[in-house]
């Protein structure tokens, strides 16, 4: 049995496996990982499409730091435990099975009507490829594609700087009453809550 | 590779539809954005299967885009859902239905 | 050119003169209409002399104007002045034209001759009145439409004028409109004479469908090879029922009692000389129509009559002396009317004259004695008042002879002349029926001045009745003056010179040698004038008959006059209720329920629709999330078909 074929069949359950865990999982650090499992699969797909820089990157980018951001905030948050079962929405559950279950039929149909559900990709990919997938790819971005490259690296430092000042504390005013208790004899039961400095 | 393509972009079609089902059904915000972050990787596989397909680098350059734009999102999706939290201490979605009827 | 009748006429076109500003006699009372009408309040007092400078100076003018058409020979006494184009529809052109021949010339005269005294009249009558300068802005307005019409060469020039004179009868009848009565007296007026008024345009329609214009010199000359007889008829008639409604003729004469709720110069100019005199200026001047028809000219003549009879025997019930006054209008009219279903238009135009001069006086002279009486017009409340008011009483006794048909005055030759007419025509029926007429005639006048003027004052009131001042008693020496002489002076038989002028605008009066000879029908009428007068002296001044008891023996019949035979009763019931009655469903079924209904309905269902349509807003995230999806999938479903 050819590898490619082995690999597919082994790691594309996993991924929707995964993928279910991860909807249906309660506990939002257990869904995370799922999640995380998830991405792992499919950057095996993506070896098998030939892409290999892209493997790397996803394992780094997405699993390792999205992810880990991801489970960042829920731990800081606090919000692992789960919401309640009960759906509040009439029907909704229904709908969203419906349409999902439509869509995939939907593209299934368009696939088979468009390419064939058996059609074969000649193997290699080895004209476009011939100095290295990573090589290949630098050419193309770094000459077709380097004004958007320059743009997305000034679109992070931006994501960078909104997502500090987002998440700053902003310092809460002092009332009256606090300056009142602050300046009032150290022993007061209530106490003077010291005014938060920015994270 | 013997696997037909179809296989891939049915795949990723599945992922998807899952990735949907999730930002429907779940009601913590954070899990709702993990979804759509499996409905990205979804697409980008698709772009990736194309990509082989076509015999094109422009699909692989596209999906590694989308993951770098990707990232920035995320950056600042969670810091609003960080802000929204200490605004009101939880972050159920349907907490937040104030504009209605 | 082409005159009246159809027959050739030579028209001597004067290159200066007096005809030349033949366009301001109407012109002059339109612009100080327009002054009083906007500057009256600051101009006070000033405002009615104004006015009475106004048809001064459009009197003035139009005495030149005819003393020059005087001077021009028997048959070219003709001038048209072509004022402006007016518009233009196609083929059909009306253009602003005036019209000056015989029959407008004595139609201005007596407009603006009578016009300018009771102007002067009125002067005095509405002093202290809060609305002085508009009520004669009105009045001048009149005098201009009035002239409109009678001065215009085409049929939509004259209607015009017919409109406008309604509109200022309206106004004036409704000029105390603060007492309901009188604003409804007002309506009245309008509506029934626009019954009258859409016939008469349908004549109008008419008459462009068959000639293609509404010039007269262009419609009577072609008259005779365009009309057939039974489109002449349908036109005359039309055009009657016109003259029916304006002149105040059965079955339309409702609205001319009830008008006396008007000021009394509204009263005399309008309903007396001018206004209603209208309808046989129209008769007259549409003889050419009138004659090809000759079923038109019978109606005319019965209408005349049965009016003339009819409302005679009102004036006897009546005892408000407004009353009488204008069911005596509405029966002479029908003399008048008579005299032109014969084809005797110069009888008829020299009754109008007469009519004029003597009805004015006495509405004039009834406004003295409600000014002495202090606005009562009650007849049993009077009595004796010619003792203390000498000057209107005389006149007004002169006034009421010439009615009478008194030799020598005014009413006797125009009166006798039209029976005389009838009966050597062979009418005989005519002359009989109008010489009932004459008898009634006298016997309502005479019981008005004995009743007023004579025996003993019965009231309070009518012992201290005082005489109106100057202003007011000038113009009823001047009217008296033309009651009593005019006929001698101007037409002492019906070949008179008052004939020979008007012909050639209306042709001669039929001759006939049937009957009884002239001096024989003149005496039968001195007669009966003379013993019907002694018959209400006796009656009602003598004393020796206790009247108040012979008419609550003859109730019935008194009240039967006294309400107009109850017509306006039928009519309220026939017409007027239902009318109300759809009216009142219209408003309150049509327009409340359905027509609002609607409107609401509009508003009501948006609103149902929107409280269904805003429950889409759930405010879940999940939810417009979903329908987003829904969207997408419902896309892809589409693209799919398509592929």
């Amino acid at each position: 049995m050819p590898l490619d074929n082995v690999v597919f069949w082994v790691f594309a359950p996993i991924s929707v496996a995964s993928a279910i865990a991860m909807l249906v999982m309660r506990n939002a650090v257990h869904a995370a990982l799922f999640l995380i499992v998830n991405f792992f699969t499919i950057a095996v797909m993506y070896l098998l499409l030939d892409a290999p820089f892209l493997f790397a990157v996803q394992i780094i980018v997405y699993a390792g730091a999205i992810m880990v951001l991801f489970l960042f905030v829920i731990m800081l948050l606090g919000v692992d435990r789960g919401d309640d079962v009960r759906e509040r929405l009439w029907g909704q559950r229904w709908i969203a099975g419906a349409l999902a279950l439509a869509f995939v039929l939907e593209v299934g149909f368009a696939v088979r009507a468009a390419i064939g559900l058996s059609t074969r990709v000649p193997g290699g990919f080895d004209r476009v490829n011939a100095a290295g997938n990573t090589q290949a790819l630098a050419k193309v971005l770094f000459r077709d594609y380097f004004f958007p490259f320059e743009v997305t690296s000034v679109l992070l430092i931006i994501a960078a700087i909104a997502a500090m000042v987002l998440a700053q504390r902003k310092a809460r005013a002092i009332t009256q009453a606090e300056m009142d208790a602050a300046s009032a004899p150290a022993g007061s039961p209530a106490g003077s809550p010291a005014p938060e400095v920015p994270a | 590779m013997r696997t037909p393509i179809a296989y891939f972009l049915i795949l990723s079609s599945i992922l998807f539809a899952l990735g949907t089902v999730g930002v429907l059904i779940r009601r913590n915000a954070l899990l709702i954005f993990m979804s759509v972050e499996l409905q990205l990787n979804a697409v980008n596989l698709t772009l990736i299967a194309f990509s082989r397909m076509h015999n094109d680098l422009n699909g692989q350059v596209l999906a590694f885009f989308s993951m770098v734009v990707a990232a920035a999102e995320v950056v600042v999706g969670l810091a609003i859902i960080v802000s929204v939290y200490r605004r009101r201490q939880t972050v159920d979605v349907d907490a937040a239905r104030d504009l209605r009827w | 050119m082409v005159g009246a009748l159809g027959s050739e006429v030579v028209v001597a076109a004067p290159a200066t003169g007096a005809m030349q500003l033949l366009w301001l006699i109407p012109a002059l009372p339109l612009a100080v209409a327009g002054v009083n009408l906007f500057a009256g309040r600051k101009l006070g007092k000033g405002a009615g002399w104004l006015a009475v400078l106004a048809v001064l100076s459009s009197f003035g003018l139009a005495v030149a104007s005819v003393l020059q058409l005087a001077s021009l020979p028997g048959d070219a006494r003709l001038f048209i002045q072509h004022g402006f184009d007016w518009f233009a529809v196609g083929n059909f052109t009306v253009a602003v034209d005036l019209r000056l021949d015989t029959l407008s010339a004595t139609m201005i005269l007596v407009v603006t001759g009578i016009g300018l005294l009771i102007h002067l009249y009125a002067v005095g009558y509405m002093e202290g009145d809060p609305r002085y300068g508009r009520f004669f802005a009105y009045l001048n307005l009149f005098v201009f439409f009035m002239l409109m019409l009678v001065l215009a060469e085409n049929y939509l020039l004259l209607y015009l004028g017919w409109e406008g004179v309604g509109l200022c009868s309206y106004l004036l009848i409704g000029f105390w409109f603060e007492k309901t009565e009188n604003a409804n007296a007002a309506k009245k007026a309008f509506v029934t004479t626009r019954i009258g008024d859409t016939a008469m345009l349908i004549g109008l329609a008419l008459i462009v469908a068959k000639f293609g214009t509404l010039d007269y010199a262009a419609v009577f000359g072609a008259a005779g090879s365009v009309l057939t007889k039974g489109t002449a008829t349908t036109i005359a008639l039309l055009l009657f029922a016109g003259a029916v409604g304006k002149s105040a003729q059965i079955p339309l004469h409702v609205w001319l009692p009830d008008a006396m709720a008007g000021p009394t110069p509204v009263s005399a100019l309008i309903h007396a000389a001018t206004m209603v005199t209208a309808g046989v200026y129209l008769v007259i001047r549409s003889s050419v129509i009138f004659e090809i028809s000759g079923t038109a000219l019978v109606v005319v003549t019965v209408i005349g009559l049965a009016t003339l009879l009819f409302a005679g025997l009102c004036a006897i019930g009546q005892d408000d002396i407004k009353r009488v006054l204008a069911y005596s209008t509405i029966s002479q009219l029908g003399y008048m009317f008579v005299a032109a279903g014969l084809r005797a238009y110069t009888a008829a135009l020299f009754m109008l004259v007469a009519h004029a001069f003597y009805k004015a006086l006495m509405f004039l002279g009834a406004g003295s004695v409600m000014h002495g009486m202090h606005e009562e017009t009650d007849m049993k409340k009077m009595g004796g008042l010619i003792r203390r008011m000498p000057v209107t009483g005389w006149t007004f006794v002169i006034g009421a002879l010439a009615l009478a048909g008194l030799p020598p005055l005014a009413g006797f030759f125009a009166k006798d002349q039209i029976l005389e007419i009838a009966n050597q025509t062979g009418r005989q029926w005519v002359y009989v029926l109008g010489t009932l007429g004459a008898i009634i005639s006298a016997l309502y006048i005479g019981r008005l001045i004995f009743l007023t003027f004579f025996g003993r004052a019965r009231t309070e009131e009518a012992e201290h009745a005082h005489e109106s001042p100057w202003v007011m008693t000038i113009p009823l020496l001047a009217l008296s003056l033309g009651a009593a002489f005019l006929g001698v002076l101007v037409q002492r038989s019906p070949e008179g010179p008052f004939s020979i002028w008007a012909e050639s605008a209306v042709g001669t009066p039929p001759a006939g040698e049937f009957g009884l000879p002239v001096a024989a029908l003149s005496t039968i009428a001195a007669a009966i004038s003379v013993l019907t007068l002694a018959a209400t002296w006796a009656i009602y001044a003598s004393g020796r008959i206790d009247w108040m008891a012979l008419r609550v023996r003859l109730a019935p019949i008194q009240r039967l006059f006294a309400n107009g035979w109850y017509v306006d009763d039928y009519y309220s019931t026939i017409l007027v209720a239902p009318g109300k009655a759809a009216a009142a469903f219209t408003a309150s079924v049509v327009d409340a329920k359905i027509i609002d209904g609607a409107m609401n309905g509009i508003g009501v269902g948006t609103r149902r629709l929107a409280s269904v349509g805003r429950k889409l807003q759930t405010g879940y995230v999940r939810t417009y999330a979903a329908a987003i999806f829904l969207g997408g999938v419902g896309i892809l479903v589409y693209l799919g078909f398509r592929i």
